[in-house]
C-alpha cells in the first residue's frame, strides 16, 4: 500500500516537470530575492496537541538576462535619395535585474534589395535614454556612443531608440532596404543557462547571472520601403474658329486638354496643377473645368481650381490642386479654353 | 568583576539555543524542509538522468521541490499528524505537484478555508469557476493513519519561481 503511494507519487513528479519546463515566463521575483519557506506539523499524542516549524528554507533568486527589441516603425516609406530617415525601436530589459545593453546597427542585411547608408552619428537615445522619452526624433536625443553612454536599464524598463540612415539614390521604386537594431546585455550573451558567476546584480549585491531565453540579446528590423511617384502630363489642343474651321486666326478659341497620370508605388500628396496661359491669348472665363465638371475661377472653398489674371512678372495661369495622388487615383484631365488675341 | 559577567553570557547562550530548538521541534515530530531543483545531466553515453540538487539559488522559471519530512522521535505514535505549508513570495505552486504517501491533501487560497481541487472556487465577474492551482496559496497534507514511534512522513510539491 505503502510502496503504491510512492509510484502515484513519482508519476505525478515526472508530469509536473514536463509541464513546467516549457513555460513562458513574465518577470516576477527580482534578482536577489531571498524567498523563505517554513512548515508547520501539528498533531496529537495522548490528549496533547501540539505544533511545531521546521527549520527554515532560503533560495535567491538569481539575474536573469533577458531583453527585447521590437521595432516601432516596421515599414518608412521613403523616396530614393531621402535623407534622415528615422526608425524608432523599443529596448525593453525583459530580465529580472538592472541591466545595461550595448546597441549594435546593421545594414548589411544579405535579404534586401539595398542597404541604407548608416548617417553620422547613426544611433540616437531619446532624449534622457530611459525614463524621460517623448518618442520623437527631435534634436534633443543623444547620440549613442558604444560604451560610453550604454542604455542602464532597470528590470522591466524600456529605452526608446532612434536609428538614422540615408536611401542611396540608386534605390528603385518598390525596394525594400532593411535597418537592424541589436541590443546585447554587457554582463554577457550566449544560450539560455550560460551563467556568468557573480556578475549579476542583486537588491543586496551580486547574484549569479543566467542568459534567459532571449540568449541575452535581441534584434528588430524595420524595412525602408522605396515608394517612387512620378507623374505625366499630356497636353492636347483643339481650335475652333469662327467660321466653324480649326484655323488658328484672332478671335479663334483653343481648347486645351491636359492628362496628368501616375506611374509607381507612392502617393503625390498635395499634386497642383499649374499651366500659364500662352501668350497673345486671352482665357475664357469659367471654362476651367476637372474631368468635366466645372471649377469656378475664384479662389473659393467651392471646388480646387482657380485663375489668376496676369500680375507683374507673372503670366496669366489656370490652377487645379489635385490633392493626393497615386495610380488608384485615374487620369485627372483638366481642360480650359483661351482665345486668340 | 570577571567572573560575574562570565556566567550571565554563559547563561544567554545557553538560553538562545534552547529557544532555537524548542521553536523548531517542540516535541515529538521533528519537522525538516528542503527546497531543490532538477539537475538534468548527460552521460558519455548521451543517456540522461535527473537528479535533485540543493537550491541554494534559483532562475526564475524553475521549479523547486519542496520536501518536507516529519519524523516521529517518541514511543508513542502520533495522531491526527497534519503538515501545513505556504506557498512561498514569489512562487506559483505547480499543478498536481503535491504527493504525500498515506495523505490527503488539500488546498487553501487563503491560508484558512481547506479544500480539494473541487471544493475551492474563486468569484470573477460576478460567477462562480473553480480555482485554478496557481491560484493556491497553502497546501495542508492530512495523514489518514497515525504515525506510528520512530516512523517518518513525507509531503512534497513544486512551485516555480515567478
Amino acid at each position: 500500500m505503502r510502496s503504491m503511494g510512492f509510484l502515484g507519487a513519482a508519476s505525478a513528479l515526472v508530469l509536473a516537470f514536463g509541464v513546467g519546463a516549457n513555460k513562458a515566463h513574465a518577470v516576477g521575483a527580482p534578482a536577489g530575492t531571498v524567498i523563505n519557506s517554513t512548515a508547520e506539523v501539528t498533531y496529537t499524542i495522548g490528549s496533547v496537541n501540539t505544533t511545531a516549524s521546521s527549520n527554515l528554507v532560503s533560495v535567491t533568486v538569481v539575474e536573469i538576462l533577458d531583453v527585447t527589441v521590437a521595432a516601432q516603425t516596421a515599414n518608412i516609406a521613403v523616396s530614393p535619395g531621402a535623407t534622415t530617415q528615422v526608425a524608432r525601436y523599443r529596448v525593453e530589459n525583459t530580465g529580472n535585474g538592472p541591466e545595461t545593453f550595448r546597441l549594435v546597427l546593421n545594414n548589411a542585411i544579405t535579404t534586401d534589395n539595398f542597404d541604407p547608408i548608416a548617417a553620422t552619428p547613426a544611433i540616437y537615445l531619446d532624449s534622457g535614454g530611459g525614463a524621460a522619452t517623448n518618442g520623437i526624433f527631435d534634436g534633443s536625443d543623444i547620440p549613442y556612443v558604444a560604451g560610453s553612454n550604454d542604455p542602464a536599464l532597470p528590470r522591466d524598463t524600456f529605452a526608446i531608440v532612434f536609428v538614422v540612415n540615408d536611401i542611396p539614390a540608386t534605390a528603385l521604386d518598390s525596394q525594400v532596404g532593411i535597418t537592424r537594431l541589436i541590443a546585447e546585455s554587457r554582463t554577457g550573451t550566449g544560450v539560455a543557462g550560460t551563467t556568468f558567476a557573480g556578475q549579476g546584480n542583486g537588491l543586496n549585491g551580486a547574484v549569479d547571472a543566467v542568459v534567459g531565453t532571449s540568449g541575452a540579446d535581441g534584434e528588430a528590423d524595420s524595412n525602408y520601403n522605396v515608394s517612387g511617384v512620378s507623374m505625366s502630363a499630356t497636353k492636347t489642343q483643339s481650335v475652333v474658329d469662327n467660321w466653324g474651321g480649326a484655323r488658328p486666326v484672332p478671335g479663334a478659341r483653343i481648347n486645351y486638354s491636359i492628362a496628368v497620370n501616375v506611374t509607381g508605388s507612392g502617393t503625390a500628396n498635395n499634386a497642383v496643377f499649374t499651366d500659364n496661359i500662352p501668350a497673345n491669348t486671352t482665357y475664357v472665363p469659367g471654362t476651367l473645368a476637372l474631368n468635366s465638371v466645372a471649377l469656378t475661377d475664384a479662389v473659393d472653398a467651392a471646388d480646387d481650381g482657380d485663375f489668376a489674371a496676369a500680375a507683374g512678372p507673372n503670366p496669366a495661369r489656370v490652377r487645379v490642386a489635385l490633392g493626393p495622388l497615386n495610380t488608384a487615383s485615374g487620369t485627372k484631365t483638366i481642360t480650359f479654353t483661351v482665345t486668340i488675341n | 568583576m570577571f567572573k560575574g559577567s562570565g556566567i550571565p553570557g554563559a547563561a544567554i547562550v545557553a538560553c538562545v539555543l534552547s529557544s532555537q530548538a524548542f521553536a523548531q521541534s517542540p516535541g515529538c515530530i521533528v519537522l525538516k524542509t528542503i527546497a531543490e531543483v532538477e539537475q538534468v545531466t548527460v552521460n558519455a553515453r548521451g543517456e540522461k538522468s535527473t537528479k535533485l540538487v540543493p537550491a541554494g539559488k534559483v532562475v526564475p522559471g524553475v521549479e523547486v521541490v519542496y520536501t518536507v519530512t516529519a519524523n516521529n522521535i517518541c514511543k508513542e505514535p502520533a495522531e491526527k499528524v497534519t503538515i501545513n505549508n505556504g506557498v512561498p513570495e514569489h512562487m506559483t505552486y505547480v499543478a498536481a505537484s503535491a504527493v504525500g504517501p498515506g495523505t490527503d491533501i488539500v488546498f487553501s487560497l487563503d491560508g484558512k478555508t481547506f479544500g480539494t481541487a473541487d471544493q475551492l472556487t474563486v468569484q470573477e465577474n460576478g460567477a462562480t469557476r473553480k480555482a485554478r492551482a496557481d491560484e493556491y496559496k497553502s497546501i495542508r497534507w492530512v495523514f489518514k493513519d497515525s504515525l506510528a514511534a520512530g516512523a517518518q512522513g513525507f509531503a512534497r510539491y513544486r512551485a516555480v519561481l515567478n
